[in-house]
């Protein structure tokens, strides 16, 4: 019997087709990964600006492709440390300004230096903020670029003023009026301040501004030794503690509470006012989308007491030294930094960006939240950069939640940070 | 029989646990080798040069004495917490009651939610002004302060962690014990009540008689669960208020992760670990006698 082999000599030219299709075309497909970690893929609106840029990044560069990677804000260091040691730490991470000495000691990140000379050097790097742009540096490299640096401001709640008969006009500008603002705003089910106790770094940025309004600091002018042993600083100490123990202005529960509870406190109106960063606005609207809040928020100076002084809240993104892909890595790292970007940033999240084209266009200058946080600039100081500060903040927060439970007076407590302080510089 | 056995027959089994054991070497005996090498290293060195500076330094660190001391009494209560609550429902459900075994599902849930989500429950359990527990409280005590602190009082913080810890690791030494009640005959019952023994001396005389070896393999297993309990305290209270809730694995994490000082934490790991062989010695010696 003869058999009709034609079918079956045509499945196999088709079948041989395809394979050959296949791998011709496998390189023109393949792609680069670039794992893009921060914590603010789990945060809105960030999330939204995020996604913009892998889309926009994407679609424009068919040979890389941009992955989401995940870390959490309490933990991010642990998780780039631990996969640092492994040699498989993400491509690009997201950190604040206070480990990038620590990460660039160990070896952690890429010597960004040669890719910034091909940029154009000098040229390239004067498109950001000079005085942020030296925390990159460390040892004759530059190991970051800055990213949104912005000056912490007083968040508050005018429809609350109105309601306990405060103008929301003049908001409060020194610490006595605050105190006192925050007294009247004080009434049942409802607290006049939300500040922050929980073990966390978003602390310092709330509570520095009063240790160095008060005229205080960590440390001596040559950061050989603690400075928190001076009158200056246990002023600032105390004012920010007795909020909650002696004026009672506070919530109860402050040692629990870390930024974004407040921040929640804020939204649900168990608050009226807090110190926050320019994310804020977006942040208490995603958490009560029924408020209005650039109707019901407004945004004034941190006030002052007898220095005019502000913290910041500081990202970077660094690029692993591990990372398998340095060329794509510094394509997808330049492209979050260009303008288009950073000005998509505080269009969604309504963060200021380090680039001076960004934080000075009409966009920015325009913007009444904006304005508030770009006028404070001048007078933002950030924590001393020594290698012993994680130990020299855990022990201010530490400090901070004894003196605010009562585990001890201001004054105990106080002097045990100072005296952990030198401890920790290897004061004898 | 012996005599009969081949070279192959004898040497089969290493073959059959050689998985296991190359598994155990990369996860477990590598990195103990890589963190006891770390603690002998000078901060920022390597190579071989090797030092004993951050041992010294650890005997002598108050912070650490201080852990140290909180670890053996959360580890102590929490112990305490488990075997009687244990126990009792241990007790409880051995009884011949209608709906026994959903029961018994039931007392066991608590072991199967992991830490961080029972310390996150109990953390907004425990929260002042939006937790569930003071307003079930004022229900039956309406004076009670609507918005009273667990977490932020320095006298209630760690009893708060003990109690969750308690809530959450019961159902081990629960179900251990279950265990051992089911296995003590019945007629041992019978006979001490035949000669008069009350529901006391049936328990003192029989029951704990016959849980002997289990209640101390449990709690010698409990033990050394609860000294390396770490992420039920990070999440509650991240070792606050100050450091009042603070136990050896959130310091050593702490000097690892966020001071970076990876020698002496590793120093500190080796430690923690010394101690906890040392009083898990009871159960290895035990589990030897029985082989």
């Amino acid at each position: 019997m003869k058999r009709n082999t034609k079918p079956l000599a045509s499945l196999a030219v088709a079948a041989a087709a395809v394979i050959l299709l296949v791998l011709v075309a496998a390189p023109a497909v393949a792609q680069v990964k670039i794992r893009f970690q921060t914590w603010h893929w789990n945060e809105t609106p960030w999330v939204n600006s995020l996604n913009e840029f892998m889309k926009t990044f994407n679609a424009a560069n068919p040979g890389i492709e941009v992955v989401r990677d995940d870390s959490r804000y309490g933990d991010k260091e642990a998780v780039f440390t631990t996969q640092s040691q492994a040699k498989a730490a993400a491509d690009i991470a997201h950190f604040s300004y206070r480990p990038i000495r620590h990460f660039a000691e160990r070896g952690y990140l890429l010597d960004l230096t040669p890719f910034i000379e091909k940029e154009g050097g000098a040229k390239y790097l004067a498109q950001w903020d000079a005085s942020a742009l030296e925390i990159c540096k460390y040892k004759g490299k530059i190991y970051c670029l800055p990213d949104d640096l912005n000056p912490l401001v007083l968040m508050y709640n005018t429809v609350h003023f109105k309601e306990a008969g405060l103008d929301p006009a003049k908001p409060p500008a020194t610490w006595a009026e605050f105190l006192d603002y925050a007294k009247k705003l004080t009434r049942a089910g409802r607290y006049g301040v939300g500040i922050l106790g929980a073990r966390q770094e978003g602390v310092f940025m709330r509570f520095n501004p009063w240790l160095w309004g008060a005229g205080g600091d960590y440390l001596t002018p040559d950061e050989k030794r603690s400075a928190l042993d001076t009158r200056e600083a246990l002023e600032g100490f105390k004012f920010y503690v007795e909020l909650f123990t002696k004026h009672k202005v506070v919530p109860p529960g402050v040692i629990e509470q870390g930024a974004q509870e407040v921040r929640t406190q804020l939204a649900h109106e168990k608050v009226s006012m807090i110190i926050t960063l320019p994310a804020a606005p977006g942040i208490v609207q995603a958490i009560n989308p029924k408020m209005n809040v650039r109707e019901v928020m407004a945004l004034a100076p941190v006030p002052v007491g007898k220095k005019k002084v502000t913290s910041a809240w500081f990202s970077l993104r660094v690029i692993s030294a591990f990372t398998k892909n340095p060329e794509a890595a510094w394509k997808v790292y330049n492209a979050w930094y260009d303008r288009d970007s950073q000005m998509r940033n505080f269009k969604i999240a309504g963060v200021l960006s380090s680039r001076l084209d960004v934080r000075n266009s009409p966009e920015v200058k325009a913007d009444k939240y904006a304005q508030v946080f770009s006028a404070q600039t001048p007078y933002v100081k950030l924590e001393p950069l020594v290698p012993e500060w994680p130990k020299i903040g855990d022990a201010m927060l530490t400090a901070i939640q004894e003196g605010l439970t009562g585990v001890k007076t201001p004054e105990a407590a106080l002097r045990g940070a100072h005296e952990a302080t030198n401890r920790a510089l290897g004061v004898r | 029989m012996r005599a009969g056995r081949t070279w192959h027959d004898r040497h089969l089994g290493y073959l059959f646990v050689l998985p296991a054991s190359l598994m155990l070497a990369a996860v477990l005996i590598f990195p103990a080798v890589i963190t006891l090498k770390l603690s002998v290293t000078p901060e920022g060195g390597s190579g071989w040069h090797l030092t004993l500076i951050h041992y010294r330094k650890a005997l002598r660190d108050p912070v650490l004495i201080q852990t140290f001391k909180n670890t053996f009494a959360f580890v102590a209560l929490s112990l305490l917490g488990h075997f009687l609550l244990g126990l009792g429902l241990a007790l409880a459900l051995n009884q011949a009651l209608p709906g026994q075994t959903f029961f018994r599902l039931l007392a066991l849930i608590p072991w199967t939610i992991p830490d961080v989500v029972a310390g996150i429950i109990f953390r907004w359990l425990l929260n002042p002004i939006h937790g569930a527990l003071n307003p079930l409280i004022r229900l039956v005590f309406p004076r009670f302060p609507a918005e009273f602190q667990w977490l932020s009082s320095p006298a209630l913080a760690f009893p708060s962690v003990i109690v969750a810890n308690i809530w959450r690791g019961y159902p081990l030494v629960m179900v251990m014990l279950l265990a051992g009640l089911m296995a003590i005959p019945r007629e041992l019952y019978e006979a001490a009540a035949v000669d008069g023994a009350g529901w006391v001396k049936r328990f003192l005389h029989v029951t704990l008689p016959g849980l002997r070896t289990i209640i101390l393999v449990a709690l010698a297993l409990d033990m050394v669960w609860e000294f390396r309990r770490f992420a039920l305290v990070l999440t509650m209270t991240g070792g606050g208020p100050g450091t009042l809730t603070e136990v050896l694995s959130t310091l050593v994490y702490k000097t690892y992760f966020q001071f970076f000082t990876f020698e002496y934490a590793s120093a500190m790991a080796i430690l923690m670990s010394a101690v906890l062989f040392v009083l898990s010695l009871p159960y290895i010696l035990l589990v030897g006698r029985e082989r």
